[in-house]
């Protein structure tokens, strides 16, 4: 196999799995870096942001891309109503009561989008997408858009984390929550910002994965171990962490099918989870709340 | 003169049992007062007693003339009393200059006044801004704690024993600032298990015990004083 042939079946479309899995993995990183649990309805989320776009791209006749915005939006939204709805109560109990809250949350989320959407597989945009070759590099527009989202996304967020006021009080809180208290930070407000975040970075991994494969209801769902595995891989309560964890676990699923049947690219995000687990448990980047 | 501070027979603790018995201090103005006593004596309790952080069932707390019994912790800050908790009193990691600029959270407009005068008390802090406060030394930490405290220009500063775990030479030190902080018009009320450093160099002391006033006066005669000297501070 040529190098050419490796980068333009294996390489590439990791990187663009890689960054899908990414915007997903940093909203999960930020969750647990403030609300300190592990939020299990993550891929049911960005499975009903890309829905939402669906909806968008039907009735408006609008682009994926042109409906991007406003599926974030929405889906924002809509983190931040659950968060009201069903998690404020559970916040002074133990967290895994949050946890297994979320993991019914998800199985609600993927039942209204089957009763409203069904369960069949859609698309976007109907027909066959070529890609383009750059000097022997055969990339498609929507993985150039996808990569570049992604760091435009995430590069926003990290902007808004290091410069904005609200930013670093949402570090603070996440560094020292009783030291934030007491300096007046409102963690009302740090939490729906973290839900903003989170949800419209969901909406994000959601319609990118709809725009590079297919939308159907289990989409996101099958996304949780992947985006989970690459938030640990880098580091949990790390922002660039999330990234390169994503990207690491995009690449690895598209690679493993070199070695092994391509039943078992799923798995991969498992090997490397457990591998993590017993080798660094803390991530590449030091995770600072594990 | 009115004091600045007055706890007057103050009940309560942390859930339904009472670790304070009708505790009752004062602190004057631009005054340095520390409240030593043995392990469990209640010390750190009536300090966050003062700061809203306790289920209060008798008595009350009054701060430049307002009846702040009940206060949130938040309303406090903001009425001008600053608390340095004596563990995980820093943001880690974030900068030094982050620490104070969270610290002046509540603050609104310019802050170039407030970190000029943070810096100009601490002048190692000043050179490090940059630095992570998480990879500070134990003394240096404290000083970006009282720091990033100072920020809302407070007219009472809490600090829970602030040389807990420091070296005599770094104890010296922090009792410096303090004296500096005071002379730009902060009254301070510390607790301290350093009890013989503490009086010596405090205007006023108190000494609890099991939740209850013992004895209280200027910093020598609670130390010329035999029984504090057998009691509490190991002769």
């Amino acid at each position: 196999m040529g190098l050419l042939e490796f980068i333009n079946f294996y390489l590439i479309p990791g990187i663009v799995l890689g960054s899908i899995y990414a915007l997903g993995a940093v909203g999960i990183t930020l969750i647990f870096a403030i609300l300190r649990y592990a939020h299990l309805a993550h891929g049911d989320l960005a499975t009903l942001g890309a829905f939402i776009a669906l909806a968008i791209v039907t009735s408006a006749g609008i682009s994926p891309l042109a409906a991007l915005p406003f599926a974030i939006v929405a889906t924002a939204v809509v983190a931040v109503g659950i968060d009201k709805v069903f998690y404020e109560h559970l916040r002074e109990r133990p967290k895994i009561i949050t946890v297994i809250a979320s993991l019914g949350i998800a199985l609600m989320i993927r039942a209204v989008v089957q009763v409203i959407w069904g369960v069949d597989s859609e698309s976007y945009v109907r027909g066959i997408s070529r890609p383009d070759v750059y000097f022997g590099l055969r990339i498609r527009d929507r993985e150039i858009f996808t990569v570049l989202a992604m760091l435009g996304l995430v590069g926003a967020l990290y902007v808004f984390l290091k410069q904005s006021k609200w930013g670093k009080a949402m570090r603070a809180m996440s560094d020292n929550p009783n030291l934030a208290l007491l300096s007046g930070i409102d963690n009302r407000v740090v939490i729906m910002l973290t839900w903003i975040i989170a949800g419209g970075l969901c909406a994000a991994a959601g319609v990118f994965l709809g725009i590079n494969t297919e939308i159907k209801s289990m989409m996101g769902w099958h996304m949780l171990l992947p985006m989970f595995a690459a938030a640990i891989l880098g580091g949990v309560g790390r922002v660039e962490g999330a990234v390169l964890g994503g990207l690491i676990v995009g690449i690895t699923e598209e690679l493993s099918v070199l070695i092994l049947p391509g039943e078992y690219k799923a798995a991969m995000a498992f090997v490397i989870l457990l591998f993590m687990l017993l080798v660094r448990p803390t991530g590449i980047l030091r995770g600072k709340v594990l | 003169m009115a004091a600045l501070l007055s706890m007057d027979s103050l009940t309560g603790g942390y859930g339904d049992a009472d670790i304070l018995h009708s505790v009752s201090l004062h602190v004057l103005d631009r005054e340095i007062v520390v409240i030593v006593g043995p392990n469990g004596a209640g010390k750190s309790t009536a300090m966050k007693a003062v700061f809203g952080l306790l289920r209060i069932r008798g008595g009350s707390t009054t701060f430049d003339g307002d009846n702040i019994t009940g206060w949130s912790p938040n309303r406090i800050v903001q009425r001008g009393i600053c608390y340095v908790p004596q563990v995980d009193n820093i943001f880690r990691e974030m900068t030094i200059h982050e620490n104070l600029e969270m610290g002046a959270f509540l603050k609104k407009g310019d802050l170039t006044a407030a970190y000029d005068r943070v810096y100009e008390l601490f002048p190692d802090l000043k050179e490090r801004r940059k630095v992570l406060a998480g990879s500070l030394s134990g003394g240096q930490r404290q000083m970006v704690a009282m720091g990033r405290a100072l920020m809302l220009d407070p007219k009472l500063l809490l600090l829970d024993e602030p040389t807990a775990g420091l070296s005599p030479k770094y104890m010296e030190q922090i009792f410096q600032i303090c004296r500096d902080v005071r002379d730009t018009g902060v009254a301070i009320l510390l607790v301290e298990q350093h009890a013989k450093q503490a009086l010596a160099f405090a205007d006023r002391g108190y000494v609890l015990a099991a939740g209850q006033n013992r004895h209280e006066g200027t910093g020598a005669e609670l130390l010329s004083n035999r029984e504090i000297a057998e009691m509490f501070l190991g002769g």
